[in-house]
């Protein structure tokens, strides 16, 4: 017994030196704004992110050259003291704050904005967002120009290893000069930036607001850079931008802790520029996967700011339901909508019967979209009945066709005239949808309008996100939920995922006419035409319905506006964290 | 025992070798891309392919000789897929106390729980106290821990507001997630106990013991007692592993970063990096800690021969 009793103190001693070690979880000090993210994050290289919670912490780390003014939603300088456009649309002037500097108190130089910039374009990194850059004269060629360097590498034989390192050595040294002779971004001073456009393109500006353009500070980032071994890819430790101790940034804050999963701590810059204006000094995330646990611990107090309640949830549906004042809900620029193929066949062979627009509208015009948000999602989300969201375009307003409303009567005559008088005979259609978000209610509700209004019998397929993602991609499918967010304020963010080369055109719909009307776009210099362009293709997509819209989205935030100020919610989900004050 | 020790580590390479060629294989043939994401921009095809190069997600061969190279070599188990700027060791070194020590409060509270109903329960059958710790019993297996741990929550959080929800500051902080997690094996360790005092309590040794003037409670503590916990020990190890590792549940009902939600969100998302660092690093726990109980079990009860 005596060795029993042993044996259980020595289990005890052992379980109580892990809670002494129990790693860098202790302390959750205050900090002066508090908020909560679903997830930690996905990637802080802001060349490479594109998550919204990413995305939300990049803000406040890199300063881009402009900055949205809230809540006007004005471009203002940031980094970027002025600039200059020339004549032709075609060449930005940027003059760098000179006051502007990393958080190690080296000036922020062109340089930074180059090296970033570079980072950005080039395979290597595989950064999401590259194409962007596809806008700055010969950034497409050297994008591909780099590929091939790379891929020469994989095919090319070498007489020995030697040989081969001595080639991968002069692989990125080529590549800089290449990159400086060819690609329309220099810097004539390093206060200057310069950059030359393929065409004009009157977002650019505000494009460059995005975390993608921000800079990186170049020393530092190039020290966490190594060319990989025997593949020539230029390659960054991944680490260094989740590290307090070696991440420099120019933005109002710095990292200073990083505990994963658990929270991430950012304090004043001591050599931001513009310091004197923020309206706190330190801002703390924590990561919280439950709803309602962080719900819990904002009533508690301990959090001043839910940015993003998941609509999905039940959770989202009660506290609307509740109608609080605290409950913030806003339209965002995103909409849900219904991907249909496309594609004259179908993978086993068979003809699809979705390849025909009049069955596409028809399916379309059946689905009673306000049951939707009122019954199902109980969110009351903006029925669309355009893609683009209303309201989220400055001078931008969507077309309305009559696809998108629902017709029962039209739907039923357009589904004859189709050849399928008997809804019975359109066989084959199935959802497809990802589990676990709340997909599987509006595919039941759209199910159910589909035999009640056509006769029209479909399966429901719910598959993980991954193997979605993937089917989605292959056209593995016959009809799919989706969703788009727009990346920046022009019509172009939403028009051209569904030209007919694009990589996210989904549904294989392919319109020479679309594809035309976008490129004419592209072309015209006159804001108005170029609009009415946008427009008429918008109109052409509804008219042609590859897509059912659904609803457009809302974000749903929780905050006391009696004690926090400065938010400012907005369709494009902009914030400037600097500026909040919790009172 | 130098012997046992020795061999069963020569072979816990051969039996990761074994583990990581399964999970491997699994990982690799699961439908997705572990690069893509339901609702996220899809990069262009070149960028694909780069991003798949530099993680050797484009080649299974070189994907696996590269991992074992940097397990073996650096003790590197490689980034993590969904997390990118994060190392899998480093998370696993982050989470793996976290879990363990609500796991090892857990099994110290089933062993008290479970012991003291066991005992009860032996001593008094029948009586209402036997009834009311097995009705407990019942109650620890059948409930799942996502409805214990919610009422818990509900109840010492929310209307008590003894303890802060989803906080990992004080010593406190640490009850509800382990008492959720403790009720299943408390249950367990109850009836083992129960079970094995009864068959024990009316063996040859005790009645010699009764007989030679000892007490009940002496008779229990000294002598039957060690033998009805040799089952507990040997069911003991496992479970410890089980719940050192973590639990997806309880780690998400409590807000604890624990190592038990990266089992769930490396199959979810299709981490391998992080699927195989996890999966390795149980495999061990789980080999490591039946040693452990097989090493105490002998020095026990000197009479077992190992």
């Amino acid at each position: 017994m005596r060795r029993l009793l042993l044996l259980c103190c020595a289990a005890f001693l052992l379980f109580s030196l892990a809670f002494a070690l129990r790693g860098e979880h202790g302390g959750d000090e205050k900090a002066d704004f508090t908020f909560v993210s679903p997830d930690d994050h996905n990637f802080l290289d802001p060349q490479r992110m594109s998550w919204l919670h990413d995305l939300r912490v990049a803000e406040c780390l890199y300063e881009p050259l402009v900055r949205f003014k809230l809540p006007e939603l004005t471009v203002e300088p940031a980094a970027a003291a002025k600039w200059e456009v020339s004549p032709d649309g075609l060449t930005y002037t940027f003059h760098i704050r000179p006051e502007a500097q990393w958080s190690n108190g080296d000036p922020v130089t062109a340089g930074d904005f180059i090296h970033a910039w570079r980072r950005a374009i080039i395979p290597d990194m595989a950064a999401d967002y590259s194409q962007l850059f596809f806008l700055i004269a010969g950034a497409e060629d050297f994008f591909h120009w780099r590929q091939e360097q790379l891929n020469f590498l994989q095919r090319a034989r070498f007489a020995s290893p030697g040989d081969l390192q001595r080639h991968i050595d002069k692989m990125w040294p080529d590549a800089l000069d290449h990159f400086k002779e060819t690609v329309g971004i220099s810097s004539p001073d390093p206060g200057t930036l310069v950059v030359r456009l393929v065409r004009p393109t009157p977002y650019f500006l505000e494009l460059t607001q995005f975390s993608a353009f921000a800079p990186v500070h170049a020393a530092s980032v190039e020290k966490a850079t190594s060319v990989r071994e025997s593949v020539g890819v230029l390659e960054t430790d991944a680490t260094y931008w989740a590290d307090p101790e070696r991440l420099v940034t120019n933005g109002p804050y710095l990292l200073a802790r990083r505990r994963f999963k658990n929270d991430l701590l950012m304090t004043q810059n001591p050599h931001y520029w513009n310091r004197a204006a923020m309206r706190n000094t330190s801002i703390r995330e924590v990561f919280i996967a439950d709803p309602n646990m962080a719900m819990l611990m904002y009533k508690q107090g301990r959090i001043d700011w839910l940015p993003e309640i998941p609509t999905a949830s039940r959770l989202a549906a009660d506290l609307v339901a509740q109608h609080r004042p605290d409950l913030v809900a806003s339209p965002w620029a995103g909409t849900y909508f219904y991907d249909f193929n496309c594609l004259p066949t179908l993978e086993d062979g068979t003809v699809n019967p979705l390849a025909d627009a009049r069955v596409r509208r028809a399916l379309s015009m059946a689905i009673d979209r306000k049951t939707i948000v009122e019954r199902v999602t109980r969110l009351n989300q903006p029925v669309a009945r355009s893609f683009i969201p209303p309201g989220s375009l400055p001078g931008y307003e969507p077309p309305v066709e009559d696809g998108a409303d629902f017709k029962p009567e039209e739907a039923k005559r357009l589904l004859a005239e189709a050849g399928y008088a008997d809804g019975s005979k359109l066989t084959g259609l199935s959802i497809l949808f990802n589990t676990g978000q709340g997909h599987e209610n509006v595919a039941q509700q759209i199910k159910r309008s589909w035999e009640e209004v056509l006769g029209v019998s479909v399966m429901l397929e719910g598959v993980e996100g991954k193997a979605f993602s993937q089917r989605l991609k292959t056209q593995h499918y016959t009809i799919a939920r989706a969703s788009w967010i727009g990346d920046y304020r022009d019509a172009t963010t939403f028009l051209d995922k569904h030209a007919s080369g694009n990589g996210n055109n989904d549904s294989k719909w392919a319109s020479a006419e679309y594809d035309s009307l976008l490129h004419q776009a592209s072309e015209l210099t006159d804001p108005a035409q170029r609009l009415a362009a946008l427009r008429k293709a918008e109109s052409l997509l509804l008219r042609e319905q590859p897509i059912a819209p659904i609803f457009h989205y809302i974000t749903l935030q929780a905050y006391d506006p009696a004690k926090v100020e400065g938010l400012y919610p907005n369709i494009w989900n902009f914030r400037r964290l600097e500026f909040v004050r919790v009172k | 025992m130098i012997r046992l020790i020795t061999s069963r580590l020569l072979q816990l390479p051969l039996i990761l070798a074994v583990v990581f060629t399964v999970t491997f294989v699994l990982a690799w043939i699961v439908p997705g891309d572990p690069l893509s994401r339901p609702d996220g921009r899809r990069p262009s095809p070149e960028i694909e392919a780069a991003m798949k190069r530099q993680y050797n997600l484009d080649n299974p061969w070189r994907f696996a000789g590269q991992y074992i190279t940097n397990v073996a070599t650096k003790g590197d188990f490689g980034p993590s897929l969904q997390y990118l700027d994060q190392r899998v060791g480093r998370m696993i070194a982050e989470g793996l106390p976290v879990s363990a020590t609500v796991g090892g409060v857990a099994i110290a509270m089933a062993l008290v729980i479970g012991v003291g109903v066991g005992v009860i329960g032996a001593l008094r059958p029948g009586s209402v106290l036997d009834m009311a710790g097995l009705v407990v019993a019942l109650i620890g297996v059948s409930l799942p821990t996502f409805v214990t741990g919610a009422i818990l929550l509900m109840v010492f959080s929310v209307w008590l507001n003894w303890v802060n929800a989803g906080a990992w500051e004080h010593w406190t902080d640490v009850l509800l997630p382990a008492l959720t997690l403790s009720l299943a094996p408390a249950a367990y360790i109850a009836r083992l106990i129960r079970l094995g005092l009864a068959d024990v309590m009316s063996s040859d040794f005790v009645r010699t013991a009764r007989a030679k003037g000892l007490s009940d409670p002496q008779v229990l503590f000294r002598h039957a007692l060690k033998v009805a916990f040799l089952p507990v020990l040997s069911f003991l190890g496992p479970a410890a592993a089980v719940t050192m590792t973590g639990s997806f549940v309880v780690e998400r009902i409590f807000n604890l970063h624990g190592i038990g939600q990266h089992f769930v969100d490396a199959v979810k998302n299709k981490d391998q990096f992080l699927l195989l660092g996890v999966v390795l690093v149980y495999a061990t726990m789980l080999i490591v800690f039946n040693l452990i109980v097989d090493v105490a079990y002998a020095w026990v009860d000197p009479r077992i021969e190992l």
